[in-house]
């Protein structure tokens, strides 16, 4: 056990305090800044272009054009993975938490259907016994 | 185990530190100075708790005492507003919770946490995040619980309360952990499997790992436990071995 111990003090002192918190929010906040710069940039580029005369200006304005457009999509990739990241974790959660209420219900009901039917069994005995008492 | 403090002048008004059993060793979990809230209001005014490698430390109290909320932020899952995290000695204060997991400070929180829809044996998958070696994790947690290797690929949220709750903590006990915190494992469940779960905790404890046990049950955990807190209103007002806390109970859950 000593050597677990050990272990998790190294690991303790690995461990980066601070760094990894938030990091999502961070990503997905840059992803959503690319996304929004690269559309922008991406059309003012391309309406630059239209002004010029020159068609090695056009050219070089619609090869920032089309990079622009890159960059929005690799933001929008960015921003959905932390944001699916997170919105996913939160779903798994709700899934584990409605699944074991479920089954709980069900467990429940089942156990008040079987209580029922032992009481039901107990007075059809008594009024069986009654009955043949009343015989004799 | 570790040796028994003599706690018995412990009991002063206000709140008091829970120390480690074994002063020399850095404990693997300590709380030093905890205030945590939600919101604005706060529900722990400063805990200083201590495990000790090996030692089973019980916390017990009312509802609402900040019981859960202590092992919350033990857990990293809540971020305490002032003091800190001690996890071997070094502050993992605001580490992300499965960071601490990974390192080996695992949690089973209250109402089990096992996959329903999944069986016995992949809820264990679940936890271990390994790709080789699966049969012998199964065996090592079936050799602990025999009942889980005769239901391995029955559903989880099929099984009993007493199973599911030994699958919450064979899941645990895959892992490795140095440290686990246990909320409320006799939640729903009848006085002779809480028994029998806490019989398997204190050899889970005699392997050296530190436990701390958050518990409403308190008879079935001052059993097994070294050392037992008793929280009232976020404060720890008791410190001391079982025996000493029993005649604190009373008191304690009824507000005296």
């Amino acid at each position: 056990m000593n050597d677990r111990i050990e272990r998790l003090k190294s690991d303790a002192a690995e461990l980066n305090v601070g760094k990894g918190a938030g990091r999502d929010g961070l990503y997905q906040s840059v992803g959503a800044v690319a996304m929004g710069a690269g559309v922008v940039l991406a059309f003012v580029a391309y309406q630059l272009s239209l002004g010029k005369d020159d068609t090695r200006d056009i050219q070089s304005l619609q090869i920032l054009a089309v990079a622009m457009l890159a960059l929005a999509v690799v933001g929008a990739a960015v921003f959905l993975r932390y944001s699916l990241a997170r919105f996913l974790r939160f779903w798994l959660l709700r899934q584990l938490y409605e699944g074991q209420s479920h089954i709980d219900q069900v467990v429940a009901a089942l156990g008040e259907r079987g209580t029922a039917g032992d009481a039901a069994g107990r007075t059809t005995g008594r009024e069986v016994a009654g009955t043949s008492d009343e015989l004799v | 185990m570790s040796e028994r403090p003599d706690n018995g002048d412990s009991g002063s008004a206000g709140a008091v530190a829970v120390e480690p059993v074994i002063e020399t060793e850095v404990p693997p979990l300590e709380l030093v100075g905890v205030h945590a809230a939600y919101g604005g209001i706060e529900v722990l005014h400063g805990i200083d708790l201590a495990v000790a490698a090996g030692e089973v430390v019980a916390l017990l109290g009312a509802n609402g005492a900040g019981k859960s909320t202590t092992v919350k932020v033990g857990a990293s899952l809540l971020r305490p507003t002032a003091g800190s995290v001690r996890v071997a000695g070094h502050d993992v204060t605001g580490a992300a919770s499965h960071d601490l997991a990974r390192i080996g400070v695992c949690t089973i929180p209250e109402g089990r946490g096992v996959f329903p829809n999944l069986s016995v044996r992949e809820n264990l998958w679940m936890a271990t995040q390994v790709t080789g070696g699966l049969a012998a994790l199964e065996e090592a947690a079936y050799a602990r619980f025999p009942r889980l290797g005769d239901r391995r690929t029955q559903l989880a949220g099929t099984l009993s309360g007493g199973e599911q709750q030994m699958l919450a903590l064979s899941r645990a006990l895959v892992t490795d952990p140095a440290v686990l915190l246990l909320d409320e494992l006799s939640m729903g469940l009848a006085p002779i499997v809480v028994q029998q779960l806490y019989e398997i905790v204190a050899q889970v404890a005699g392997e050296g790992i530190s436990i701390l046990v958050v518990e409403q049950f308190a008879q079935a955990v001052l059993g097994i436990a070294d050392r037992a807190a008793i929280m009232v209103t976020g404060e720890i007002r008791r410190v001391g071995t079982p025996a000493e806390m029993q005649s604190e109970l009373s008191s304690a859950y009824l507000g005296g």
